[in-house]
């Protein structure tokens, strides 16, 4: 009972919070479900309707991003469990609690942090590899073309859609901490993904061309593409710029979370 | 040893914690009183370290919260009962704080088992009753065995017994050499739980001392019977004292010594029945003290600009 506390005992406390309130395993349900079950209802439908499909349309088709499209579903189950992490607390009251226990509000935002980063790096692996394989399984069956994970341009967008999962996890929990209520920080985690993209289409298409690349969402899809246009950044700059963008967004949650009184 | 110093604590145009300077001692249960939205529970929450002052600072031995490393080791509070997870159980609430702060995990039982809801220690804390999330919280704030112990209003919610049981173990604490700080808004639940007493109003410092110093200065009234107590009061009147009729025949005297009735009626020539000193209650002491800091407050504020 001597020695003082460390990181690693804020984190193992905050990891024992995570797993002990159902609302987590419902989260991680839901985020594999849309992630996986999504894709895997989307391959069938593609498989079914194979033959009817005019050969133009045959001939576009990604079998690894139509594997890979639930992530774009479970990327709003991933950032709202981030958010939630911190969010709940201050809907409970259940946050002055905790700053009692860990008043360096530093390493309980860094603590927070390493629980959702760890837990939704394999979770979003996990999920990725999982929509990969069972969506190559569906194509195999209806003689489709096929991606193949010893290609390392299909590895490399596979692994790079977990780490988008990953990354909007966090940034969901940054914007929780800027913002504190689960109603807020939803509504612009999900205004930044889709309305955003869809304000910018309205926008005169030089404009266009320079922003749309600036987005999450953009960059999700430039990190988990082979063929890229010439609009979009590489898969390497794009993996580069959100994981920026999300250090900022915890980094800001952070200061905020020091300076506010809880 | 607890020390406010020159705390003060403004939320935007309120003055919630103004210029407040004392000190908690060891040894004995001190109360912190006021009346409601006087500043209590901003003070404590700046003592946690979850309120940043505006000026000033609170200390525990010599160190501010923040300073402290494992702070549930040095101070065990309880604010708000109900500021938990309510989907979380009561076990894994104070498993997850006892990992944060390097407390044994052995601790949790024993603490469950001291406040008395081990029974239910696997249930949601949502569907606690106000008294059992109280002891669930004072559970939470002996976990680290700590020296200094804060609670905001703990009585709220508890059943005559609960009370009975808490005011015997802030005894008990005490007089195991511990800082014990309770704060409340019920004059007649100091009295009887605190051997020291703070008062404040509006944020401000007004009086500090046991009960009996606070009683001893204030002002008590003279009840008196008489068969003429019309005359009676006449006279007194005269004396400058204020009358209250009581029933029929009695009379609520105040501004006048029990003997300085006493000689006035006999002076007068009129026979009493009953002449009867009254001690302030504690209430009025408490309503006195306070009225006044009311007073300033009011004149503060058309004072501003
Ligand atoms: N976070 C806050 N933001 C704005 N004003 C606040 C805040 N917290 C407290 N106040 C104000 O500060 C004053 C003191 O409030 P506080 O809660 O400390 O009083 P209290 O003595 O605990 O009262 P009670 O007996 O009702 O619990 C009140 O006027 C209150 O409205
Ligand atoms: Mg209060």
């Amino acid at each position: 009972m001597s020695s003082s506390p460390t990181l690693v005992d804020t984190t193992r406390s905050e990891w024992l919070k995570f797993r002990t309130v159902r609302a987590s395993l419902i989260g991680v349900l839901t985020f594999l479900v849309l992630t996986v079950g999504l894709a895997v209802l989307v391959s069938f439908i593609i498989k079914a309707n194979w033959n009817h499909r005019d050969p133009a349309r045959q001939l576009v088709f990604d079998p690894v991003a139509t594997s890979l499209v639930g992530v774009f579903f479970g990327q709003f189950a991933a950032g709202v469990m981030g958010a939630r992490v911190i969010t709940s607390e201050y809907a409970s009251g259940a946050i002055r609690t905790t700053l009692a226990a860990v008043p360096r509000r530093v390493h309980l935002a860094l603590a927070k942090a390493i629980v959702l980063l760890v837990t939704f790096a394999v979770l979003g692996e996990v999920a990725s590899f999982a929509a990969f394989e069972i969506g190559q399984l569906i194509y195999k069956s209806g003689h489709l073309p096929t991606g193949s994970l010893s290609n390392s341009t299909d590895l490399r967008a596979v692994v790079f859609a977990g780490v988008y999962l990953t990354l909007l996890t966090l940034v969901g929990y940054g914007l929780g901490l800027l913002l504190r209520t689960t109603a807020t920080t939803i509504s612009v985690f999900v205004s930044i993904l889709f309305i955003v993209p869809i304000i910018v289409n309205f926008l005169p298409s030089n404009w266009q061309d320079h922003i749309t690349k600036f987005l999450p969402s953009q960059l999700g899809t430039s990190m988990m593409s082979p063929d890229l246009t010439s609009q979009a950044f590489s898969w390497g700059v794009s993996a580069l710029l959100l994981t920026l963008y999300t250090v900022v967004i915890v980094a800001a949650g952070t200061v905020m979370l020091v300076r506010r009184d809880a | 040893m607890l020390k406010i110093d020159h705390l003060t604590k403004r939320y935007g145009d309120t003055l919630a914690v103004n210029d407040l300077d004392f000190e908690v001692q060891p040894g004995v249960v001190t109360g912190f009183l006021g009346p409601n939205g006087s500043g209590k529970s901003t003070t404590m929450r700046i003592i946690l370290g979850l309120d940043r002052p505006t000026s000033g600072r609170a200390t525990i031995n010599g160190r501010t919260y923040e300073q402290l490393k494992a702070p549930l080791r040095e101070v065990g509070a309880l604010l708000d009962a109900k500021s938990l997870d309510p989907k979380r159980s009561a076990r894994n609430h104070l498993r997850a704080l006892a990992l944060a702060n390097r407390i044994p995990q052995s601790r949790v039982n024993d603490v469950l088992e001291f406040v008395g809801i081990a029974s239910v220690a696997h249930k949601k804390v949502g569907g606690f009753s106000l008294g059992m999330s109280q002891r669930l919280g004072i559970a939470g704030a002996l976990l680290g065995d700590p020296q200094t112990l804060l609670f905001d209003e703990p009585v709220n919610g508890l059943d005559p017994e609960g009370i009975r049981w808490i005011r015997d173990f802030f005894r008990s604490l005490a007089k195991e050499g511990r800082t014990v700080f309770v704060s409340s808004h019920l004059m007649s639940e100091m009295a009887v739980s605190a051997d020291q007493i703070i008062v404040i109003g509006r944020g401000k410092f007004i009086r500090s001392g046991t009960v009996d110093d606070l009683t001893a200065d204030a002002k008590g009234t003279v009840f008196v019977r008489s068969a003429d107590s019309a005359r009676l009061a006449e006279v007194l009147r005269a004396a400058r004292a204020t009358i209250e009729p009581v029933n029929d025949s009695g009379l609520s005297v105040s501004g006048l010594s029990s003997e300085e009735v006493g000689d006035a009626a006999f002076a007068a020539g009129i026979a009493l029945h009953e002449l009867t000193p009254q001690r302030a209650s504690l209430e009025d002491v408490f309503m006195d003290l306070t009225a006044d800091s009311l007073e300033y407050g009011h004149h503060d504020v058309e004072a501003a600009p």
